[in-house]
């Protein structure tokens, strides 16, 4: 027993175990690692000037550099949105009930089309001769024009429809890991049905939603179909992927769309960091309520 | 809420499971008309086999279930139409339910918190219940950091800062291993007695309700089939069912020979017994006889109230054994008594008329 705990690196590679992660080894490689080394090294090799030539330009750029904040000011109320509003639905449909399915499969639909249909489809219900203008007006909700597409309003609508559904998946799945016995248990100490969620159910969800909000907010920062279709992709909705696209696309400069990505990347990575480090503070433990 | 009573009044508390709506009366009952009158003070333990209905009623009082129909009443207040965090009960669960964010205190404070009580007075309070339970030393530590027994400490803690007039309890003991389980049971009876209020206490161990409890309710299929204290449930079943949850292995079934009120005459092939009626006989009858009841009438010796049958094996326990007979007309029978036996002889054994009680047969099923 004592010679099979303390095996030697080279008996390791013998484990026919280890090798089961080959697959996902090579494909991370392949399809991760080597392009984003690939598009790392491209991005210091400008088609003109000295190695930090790319990013300089991009950060002495207004569109350029002025793309960073038009995404955030998308993507972080995107995936605030959808995270506050994905909660409470959450919340309610946590217990396994018929209606549950079929409010959940409701929900969920928009995660099978794809962002172009979603776009597609609001710029005809959305448009200012759409349906939504057109209800709005017979019942006199609102009586002046109507502009929900083009612009920012449009992008933002769009990112809440598509990215809704992962949010309401991923915090679906908290909510209904947690021992549905802590609320009763809150109850029966005198917690109404508000405070049974703030003070068990919140606390104990805040680090998926932590991780919900990362993931959520990756999706959203790397928006394109939607903010070309949707938004008005030369002013409020230009977003860091159209710079990139235009760089790559438009002025064949492969070296300075590289760049636009890796500054792209570097962004989210530093939202994720911060979100996580957040999410440090507090409790990541298990969420059932002792020895089951 | 009240801060206490005098009478707990369970009225025909029902509760039906299935499609639809629960107060359709073709539905399947899990607790069929439990009616009971609780007295403060008292421990009353509902005792059954899993699927009984007595967890159902302990979560229909606590308002974590609706009742199909009937009332729950203290004194004259009717509380089943409240919801569970307006009635004020504290409930120990099965699996503990603690809080696993909040530390030790966090947990026993938060009915407090709840209740609006100042902090001061919330550490004050907190600090007398951990000292309660023994777990003062703990206070900080997160519930995934005790073990199962000090969970089950701080559950109950919980439960009786909020100092409910009715603290219930769900099979609290079932998760800990033998040892923890008596030394708990000891403690929570301690703290009842201290306290004074009332328990109601859920169980499916008969030892445990036996040694806790001030009243005993025996209940099966969601119905009550008697309500008594230890000696009446453990001395008198008034049923079948509840004889043989309470250890009363061995059932014959005998012919009833004659009968006055109170005792009956049975007999078998090679079995003359004298016992109790329960009820009123005709026919046959079962007859129920604890195993310890019995004993062994040396060779040569005559006894009353006695029958012979074969040893089929022995098991050793010590002081005593427990043999496994066959009666001639093959029924097993468990004796456990002093003396000893070879497997494939034939003995005696004897038993006090008092402690023979006949059923109906119709209540063997």
């Amino acid at each position: 027993m004592m010679q099979m705990s303390s095996q030697t690196a080279g008996s390791r590679w013998r484990d026919p175990a280890m090798w089961m992660a080959a697959p996902a080894v090579i494909f991370m490689l392949t399809v991760f690692v080597y392009p984003f080394i690939h598009g790392l090294i491209l991005s210091f090799q400008p088609l003109e000037g000295g190695m930090l030539s790319n990013y300089i330009k991009f950060f002495n750029t207004e569109n350029l550099w002025m793309t960073i904040g038009v995404t955030l000011k998308l993507a972080l109320p995107a995936t605030l949105i959808n995270i506050l509003i994905a909660v409470p639905v959450a919340y309610r449909l946590r217990h396994k009930t018929p209606y549950q399915k079929i409010a959940t499969t409701i929900l969920v639909i928009p995660i099978t089309l794809g962002t172009v249909l979603i776009a597609e489809g609001m710029l005809t219900y959305f448009g200012p001769k759409g349906w939504f203008a057109h209800i709005l007006q017979l019942l006199h909700v609102y009586e002046g024009a109507i502009r929900l597409t083009h612009n920012y309003a449009g992008v933002l609508i769009s990112l809440v429809i598509s990215g809704f559904p992962f949010a309401f998946l991923l915090i679906l799945s908290y909510i209904t890991g947690i021992d549905p016995v802590l609320p009763r248990a809150a109850a029966t100490l005198g917690a109404t049905p508000f405070n049974q969620f703030r003070y068990v159910i919140l606390p104990l969800i805040l680090p998926g939603l932590a991780m919900a909000f990362c993931l959520s907010f990756v999706q959203a920062f790397s928006v394109f179909p939607s903010a070309v279709l949707l938004g008005s992709p030369a002013g409020a909705t230009r977003v860091i992927s159209i710079a990139a696209y235009e760089a790559a696309f438009e002025n064949y400069d492969y070296s300075m769309a590289s760049a636009v990505a890796m500054i792209m990347g570097a962004v989210q990575l530093g939202v994720v960091v911060i979100v996580l480090g957040l999410r440090n503070l507090f409790y990541r433990g298990p969420v059932s309520g002792g020895k089951g | 809420m009240k801060p206490d009573f005098k009478t707990l009044r369970l009225d025909r508390v029902t509760r039906r499971f299935g499609a639809g709506k629960t107060t359709d009366a073709a539905q399947v009952a899990a607790l069929d008309g439990l009616q009971m009158d609780i007295a403060r003070g008292e421990f009353i333990a509902l005792l059954g086999p899993s699927g009984c209905g007595k967890s159902t009623a302990l979560n229909c009082i606590a308002g974590l279930l609706p009742l199909s129909d009937g009332g729950i009443y203290l004194d004259e207040q009717r509380i089943d139409t409240l919801p569970p965090e307006q009635r004020g009960f504290g409930m120990v669960f099965q699996n503990y339910a603690l809080f696993p964010h909040m530390t030790v205190a966090k947990n026993v404070g938060f009915g407090l918190l709840m209740r609006g009580v100042p902090s001061a007075e919330i550490q004050t309070r907190v600090k007398r219940a951990l000292d309660l339970v023994q777990l003062a030393s703990h206070m900080n530590k997160l519930p995934g950091q005790l073990s199962g027994g000090q969970q089950q400490r701080v559950a109950i803690a919980r439960a009786i800062v909020i100092e409910p007039p009715l603290i219930l309890m769900d099979e609290p003991l079932s998760n800990l291993d033998a040892k923890l389980r008596l030394e708990m049971r000891s403690e929570i009876r301690r703290i009842h007695m201290e306290l004074g209020r009332t328990t109601l206490y859920v169980t499916h161990d008969q030892d445990e309700a036996l040694s806790l409890a001030d009243r005993i309710v025996v209940m099966k299929d969601g119905k009550v089939q008697q309500i008594g204290t230890p000696p009446e449930v453990y001395g008198q079943p008034s049923n079948l069912a509840v004889a043989r949850f309470m250890g009363y292995r061995n059932e014959l079934l005998l012919d009833v020979v004659g009968q006055d009120a109170q005792s009956v005459a049975l007999a078998g092939p090679g079995v003359n017994l004298n016992g109790i009626p329960k009820t009123r006989l005709q026919g046959r009858a079962a007859v129920s006889i604890r195993p310890e009841e019995f004993s062994i009438v040396a060779a040569g010796q005559d006894a009353a109230n006695s029958l012979s049958a074969r040893v089929e094996s022995v098991e050793y326990y010590g002081r005593e054994s427990l043999f496994m007979l066959r009666t001639q007309d093959n029924t097993r029978l468990y004796v456990r008594a002093e003396g000893q036996a070879t497997p494939g002889e034939t003995i005696r054994v004897a038993v006090d008329a008092n402690r023979v009680l006949a059923y109906p047969i119709e209540q063997v099923a």
